[in-house]
């Protein structure tokens, strides 16, 4: 029976970015180089654009 | 004797034929698509990708849509948690605890399968493409 996983949202924004971005690196870059660059470079950007409004509207959510 | 014309045509729908098989089979299986063509890297890749995916959507506890949803985002929700292939029915044959949507991970959990489904669709026409010749 499969089990729970219980982990935190930045935790789970992670997993669900390095596996996207990973097989999206293949569909869109032929070489391998060209892949190992986009991949990282997305993933900083998908995270960054996800952490980083939360962190400007944070003054103003009290 | 065929002349070249008919044997060019029946190679055209001998490929189509090939290449269905080989997107019905990256369908089902992720990244098998792709072995069948000798692209394991990417093999590789899809598997875990979509195979990762879904082993944590169904691990966080997410809805996955079954053929009788009522609305069309049911019906959407289903179409693209069965794109998953084999991953779809991972729950049923091991056995799970079911959804749960009152936190946030269960939510996640729902996109997370879904998006398994998408990759594995994206996957798919890339095999596709690959046994047509039109990718590389």
């Amino acid at each position: 029976m499969l089990g729970e996983l219980r982990i935190s949202h930045l935790a789970a924004m992670a997993i669900f970015a390095v596996l996207v971005f990973v097989a999206m690196a293949c569909f869109s870059r032929r070489t391998f180089a060209a892949r190992l660059k986009f991949a990282p470079w997305s993933l900083a950007l998908f995270l960054i654009l996800g952490v980083g409004p939360a962190w400007l509207m944070y003054p103003f959510s009290r | 004797m065929a002349s070249p014309t008919i044997l060019r045509e029946h190679d055209a729908k001998l490929g189509l034929v090939v290449s269905i098989h080989v997107a019905v089979v990256a369908w089902l299986v992720p990244g098998l698509g792709h072995l069948v063509l000798r692209r394991w890297g990417r093999a590789l890749v899809f598997f875990l990708a979509v195979g990762g995916l879904a082993l944590a959507g169904h691990l966080m506890r997410g809805e996955l849509y079954t053929s009788q949803s009522r609305d069309s985002f049911g019906t959407l929700g289903f179409l693209a948690d069965f794109a998953a292939g084999i991953f779809y029915f991972l729950p049923r044959v091991l056995g799970s605890a079911g959804p749960d949507l009152s936190g946030a991970a269960g939510s996640y959990g729902t996109r997370m399968i879904a998006t398994a489904g998408i990759v594995n669709l994206l996957g798919v026409l890339d095999a596709f493409g690959i046994a047509r010749g039109r990718r590389s």
